[in-house]
Formats: C-alpha cells, sequence, structure tokens
C-alpha cells in the first residue's frame, strides 16, 4: 500500500515536469572561460560563478529568457532555450 | 530566435576551431556574436557572404565563422576586399578590422575605400591598443591612457574613426559597444543592408592589456565603464554640453544612400559597351 501512492506522486511530478514549459539557461562548460560577465550582467541572478572559475546555472526557475547572457558571452557557451529542459538536453547532446 | 544555439551552430566552426583565442573577457568575441546575429536576421546564405580581415586580434575572426573568409595581410583588408568585390559584384564583404589595423597599417585604404564609396560593410573593433603583440599604443588609444610602450601615459591625441570616415565620404557612420549589444546588433544590421562604404565602430574591453595597464580592472568593470562613460547620440543631442563632456556618444552619425562604387563601374561598363565615346 504504501508504495502505490509514492509512485502515484513520482509520475504526477514527472509529468508536471513534461508539461509545464521551463525556460532554460545553458552553459557549456568546455567553451567557458570564466570571464564573468553573464553572470555579472544577468539581471536575475540566474547564474553564479563556480570554484571551477565557470559560470553555472543556479536557478534555472529565476531566467525570464532575455538571452542578454547568451548575447554577451564573448565565447558563445551560453545559450537559452524556451524548450522544457529535457528537450534542450537532448538537442545540446545532439549538437556536440 | 536568433540569440539561441542553433544560430552559433550554423554561422561557426563550432567543431574545429573553438573555444577560440582569444582572452577571458574580450570583446571580439560578443562583436562576432552581433555580426552573426545581424547576418541570421537578414536571411542571407552564407556562400554569399564574404569575410576579410587583416592581422591582429580582431583579424582572427574569419578562422571561426563558416563564410567564404580571406585572412590576408596587415592593413589590407580594404584593399583585398575591394578586388574581390569587383571580381564577383554579387559577393556581400565585410571587412573585420580592428583599430590598428584600419587606423595605422591600413589607415590609406580606408580614407580611399570611404572616397570612391566601395561597397564595403568595415567592422572596426576598437579596444584602444594592439592587444595581440602585448598592449602597445595604437592611433586610438586615448590621450593619457598607459599601455605598454607609453608608461607614462599617451601624449598624442587620439583618432575619432566616426569622425574620419566621416569626413573621408563613408555612406553610414556608427558607433556602438559591446555593453549596448542589442544598440550593436542593430548597428550592425542596418550597415549590413545598403550601398556604399559602411562603417561600424565596435568599442570592446582589452582586460589583458589595455585594462591591466590603466588599472581599469576585469572584463565586467570595464564593461560597466561602457555603460557610464558613453551616451546614445539623440540623449547627447538633448542635454546641455557640461553634462555629456567626457562621454563617448555612441549611434548612427551619418546614413545616406550614396551611390556605390560597383553601380557607378556597371554604367560605366553599360555605356562604353553601348557605344557611347564621351
Amino acid at each position: 500500500m504504501s508504495e502505490k501512492p509514492i509512485k502515484g506522486q513520482t509520475k504526477e511530478e514527472h509529468c508536471g515536469a513534461k508539461k509545464k514549459k521551463t525556460p532554460a539557461v545553458h552553459i557549456f562548460p568546455e567553451w567557458c572561460k570564466g570571464c564573468g560577465i553573464c553572470v555579472a550582467f544577468c539581471p536575475k541572478q540566474v547564474l553564479e560563478m563556480g570554484d571551477d572559475q565557470k559560470a553555472h546555472v543556479i536557478y534555472p526557475e529565476k531566467c525570464i529568457e532575455c538571452a542578454l547572457c547568451a548575447r554577451r558571452c564573448p565565447e558563445f557557451a551560453v545559450y537559452v532555450s524556451g524548450d522544457t529542459i529535457k528537450e534542450s538536453k537532448k538537442k545540446s547532446g545532439g549538437e556536440k | 530566435m536568433p540569440a539561441r544555439l542553433p544560430y552559433a551552430y550554423k554561422y561557426l566552426r563550432a567543431k574545429k576551431k573553438f573555444p577560440h583565442v582569444w582572452c577571458p573577457g574580450c570583446g571580439i568575441g560578443i562583436v562576432m556574436g552581433s555580426i552573426i546575429r545581424a547576418i541570421d536576421s537578414l536571411g542571407w546564405e552564407l556562400d554569399d557572404i564574404l569575410m576579410v580581415s587583416g592581422i591582429g586580434c580582431t583579424s582572427r575572426m574569419p578562422v571561426y565563422v563558416d563564410f567564404n573568409t580571406l585572412h590576408t595581410t596587415h592593413g589590407r583588408a580594404l584593399a583585398f576586399g575591394t578586388g574581390a568585390k569587383m571580381a564577383n559584384p554579387n559577393l556581400k564583404v565585410l571587412a573585420v578590422m580592428g583599430d590598428g589595423d584600419s587606423m595605422a597599417i591600413g589607415g590609406n585604404h580606408i580614407i580611399h575605400a570611404a572616397r570612391r564609396n566601395m561597397d564595403i560593410t568595415a567592422i572596426i573593433v576598437n579596444n584602444n591598443n594592439y592587444g595581440m603583440t602585448g598592449g602597445q599604443f595604437s592611433p586610438t588609444t586615448p590621450q593619457g591612457a598607459k599601455t605598454a610602450t607609453t608608461p607614462y601615459g599617451m601624449i598624442e591625441p587620439d583618432f575619432d574613426i566616426c569622425k574620419l570616415t566621416e569626413a573621408a565620404g563613408a555612406n553610414y557612420v556608427a558607433r556602438g559597444d559591446v555593453y549596448h549589444v542589442m544598440e550593436l546588433d542593430g548597428l550592425i544590421k542596418n550597415a549590413l543592408s545598403g550601398p556604399g562604404f559602411r562603417v561600424v565602430e565596435a568599442m570592446a574591453p582589452c582586460p589583458t592589456n589595455f585594462g591591466r595597464a590603466n588599472r581599469q580592472g576585469d572584463a565586467v568593470k570595464m564593461m560597466e565603464l561602457f555603460k557610464d562613460n558613453t551616451i546614445n547620440v539623440a540623449q547627447a543631442s538633448k542635454l546641455p554640453k557640461e553634462k555629456t563632456e567626457g562621454k563617448i556618444v555612441r549611434g548612427i552619425f551619418v546614413d545616406k544612400d550614396g551611390i556605390g562604387y560597383t553601380e557607378r563601374y556597371q554604367d560605366l561598363c553599360d555605356r562604353v559597351s553601348s557605344g557611347v565615346k564621351k
């Protein structure tokens, strides 16, 4: 009995994540040189510098898709996608 | 969707040449992104475009974009571009130059390309020094600024790229900077979509050499300097002179539809071939 609701809950969460279109910002760590421009000029503080001197997405849910990070990135290491996170991950995997 | 992944992969030699050689925080990458977004919004075919460059940090740009590209000798981007344009007038020639490349070594070429109204779009990335060779002063280094070869401050006055090309007769002259990147996108798009010699000066930070010599801080602080020290031409005309003093004016200075050189040359060819002697 205890397993069923847990399964149901995970399914619901899973379905919810699929239906909801979350704006997503992605960073290619191989191209990022850690200049910090995207972090400094993000209007919603979505990004943060990591210990490895590269930008990391900390609050993807705050992203408003202004794409200023992508426009100002000198390394072409940031891109912003309006698709769901799952779809865009697939795309980035395929493009590489 | 201009600012997203597919544009980069369509226009860049992403698999072979990246990450690029420019220093962390260098503004040339941002200008390259602006050029790509402008071309993307115009919907041009990649094979119709020729990107010419000389030598220098900026002139490394043709290595990374997937147009027809030509990497030539120092300062001679416009000379080679003129030849290519006359050989194939259907090409859309885009000359990418640095400040030293265009103003010092290629200074003669730019004034004569502007005088002829050659149908070339010149994107001049101005980072105020020769970044590739270690930060020597260039003709656009501001008076008083320190560089590797002017440790006590530059004593020579600097060139104003926009005023120079305007006086030489260019069809379109504009200045943008990499902090106001949306504006720069628009300026480059305007520059690409018209006849005659069209110039965009894009101010970019050089945090490794110029920023370090002048203690301007890292790339982010240099970008903030552009935010604080520049003013749009429309705003500048409304404000009194005291408030705009010391600020760099950006925006469109000249925009006219003068007849380009290729059109005049085609007219000449038609006239002569139809048998009219004078």
